[in-house]
């Protein structure tokens, strides 16, 4: 690594834990904001292309009935582990700010969790795909924005009541998978990659056997019934 | 502005770099969608992409953004509306309240115009592609609950409430602690991951059992 991306990278570090401490996140700048924008605009549009933003898609995933939007959130997960790491690796930009770990407050994540679960199941959106939906004028996916904004506003409310049990208990630190292995993260990303695409295979080998024979009520005992 | 003026390429002098990837991204994007999805489905379904190039092109977005400004995350906007709204109105929680005061900006950031993108990008991707579309009532739904808008509505209202606030709870959502925290490795993204799938598939089951497809 050179001395010039050394400085580089320290003056981004610094320039990020002095706009981290605000709360806000990416810098507020005018470029910031216009580059979040085209980002966002990717991102949306891309979810809406895979049919992620589609209730019927994610409700049959959740029903393991039809396992794309599972297949495509493992594969842009393994992809993008290799690809932060990779460019992590060639160092010099202060990724690391960049990265920032979420710290492991494991009550607070299964309880969020399986909070959470339950929402997605019912809504058939997520808080990201509700807004793609929204815009491609979804009247249920709006009405779900409204839900979260209510909920967000709920969380507000009683966060100093439930924060103490939640984040003061099994607090595990913002720990990531190659720090607790001790392994270098590239590493770490590729072997977690490769074996995401060993289950992407066999989940795509399950999904084409269900579709193949996917007429009502072959693939699940309990389906039969249901067909009176 | 001049970054609008940039990011439109019609002065490759003056061109940022990191725009002008972005420039390049989107165009990918929508050139990928030209691939006609392997999905065998029916309908609209057969438009869409597949998710082997979709899965490939959200993670070289999720790197590009990572190594940009920051990764990708939805749900801590959600409560950045909510105090924008509580400021309109006057409410001096945004700063007596210690969720909003300690962890929520005051200003729009990189993060806050993301999420103002994701409805751009869903709305111009439909509008595009195909997919512009006003139904209130899903077809699965309606098959186990009936065309009713108003039980509809009650579950969708329901719903957004419990993601963002098992979501605010944890730290993040399906964007922030799966496709990104994961990616990144972080420990608290695979245990968040486990809790909504575990969940979600159980509540999903129970909700349309007895349902054959």
């Amino acid at each position: 690594m050179t001395a010039a991306a050394l400085i580089i990278g320290q003056i981004n570090d610094a320039a990020q834990t002095a706009t981290e401490a605000a709360g806000t996140v990416g810098g507020t700048n005018t470029k910031a904001l216009v580059a979040g924008l085209l980002t966002g605009i990717a991102f949306g549009a891309l979810l809406q292309r895979a049919g992620a933003s589609s209730f019927t898609m994610i409700v049959n995933m959740l029903r393991l009935k039809d396992l794309t939007i599972m297949k495509f959130l493992f594969v842009a997960i393994a992809t993008g582990s290799v690809g932060i790491y990779i460019v992590d690796s060639l160092g010099g930009i202060g990724l690391e700010a960049n990265i920032g770990i979420a710290p492991v407050y494991l009550l607070a994540l299964t309880v969020g969790g399986l909070i959470f679960g339950v929402g997605w199941a019912l809504a058939g959106y997520c808080p990201g795909t509700a807004l793609v939906a929204m815009g491609q004028g979804k009247i249920d996916a709006f009405i779900t924005v409204l839900g979260g904004l209510v909920g967000a506003f709920t969380l507000v409310l009683t966060w100093d009541y439930i924060q103490p049990t939640l984040e003061g208990n099994f607090n595990y630190g913002n720990k990531s998978l190659a720090d607790v292995l001790g392994a270098n993260p590239l590493l770490v990303a590729l072997v977690m990659a490769a074996a995401i695409v060993a289950l992407v295979l066999y989940l795509n080998r399950l999904d084409t056997r269900k579709k193949a024979t996917g007429s009502p009520g072959t693939d699940k005992p309990g389906a039969v019934t249901s067909s009176h | 502005m001049p970054i609008g003026i940039t990011w439109r390429g019609t002065n490759p002098l003056h061109a940022d770099r990191c725009l002008n990837i972005e420039n390049l991204l989107m165009e990918v994007v929508m050139s990928a969608t030209e691939i006609d999805a392997a999905v065998p489905e029916s309908g609209a379904a057969s438009r869409r992409i597949g998710w082997l190039y979709g899965g490939i092109l959200l993670g070289i977005l999720n790197t590009f953004a990572v190594a940009t400004y920051a990764a990708l995350g939805v749900s801590r906007n959600y409560v950045f509306v909510d105090g924008l709204l509580l400021r309109a109105v006057g409410s001096d929680l945004p700063t007596t309240n210690t969720y909003l005061s300690q962890r929520i900006p005051t200003s729009f950031d990189w993060l806050v115009m993301l999420a103002i993108g994701m409805v751009l990008g869903g709305f111009l991707a439909a509008l595009l592609k195909g997919g512009l579309t006003t139904r209130a009532v899903p077809r699965l739904w309606a098959s186990r609950f009936g065309d009713s808008r108003p039980k509809r509505f009650a579950a969708a209202f329901a719903g957004g409430f419990l993601i963002l606030y098992g979501a605010r709870i944890a730290g993040g959502c399906t964007s922030g602690l799966v496709l990104s925290g994961v990616a990144q490795l972080a420990i608290a993204g695979f245990i968040f991951a486990i809790a909504i799938l575990a969940s979600g598939i159980l509540t999903a089951r129970f909700i349309y059992r007895g349902r054959a497809s």
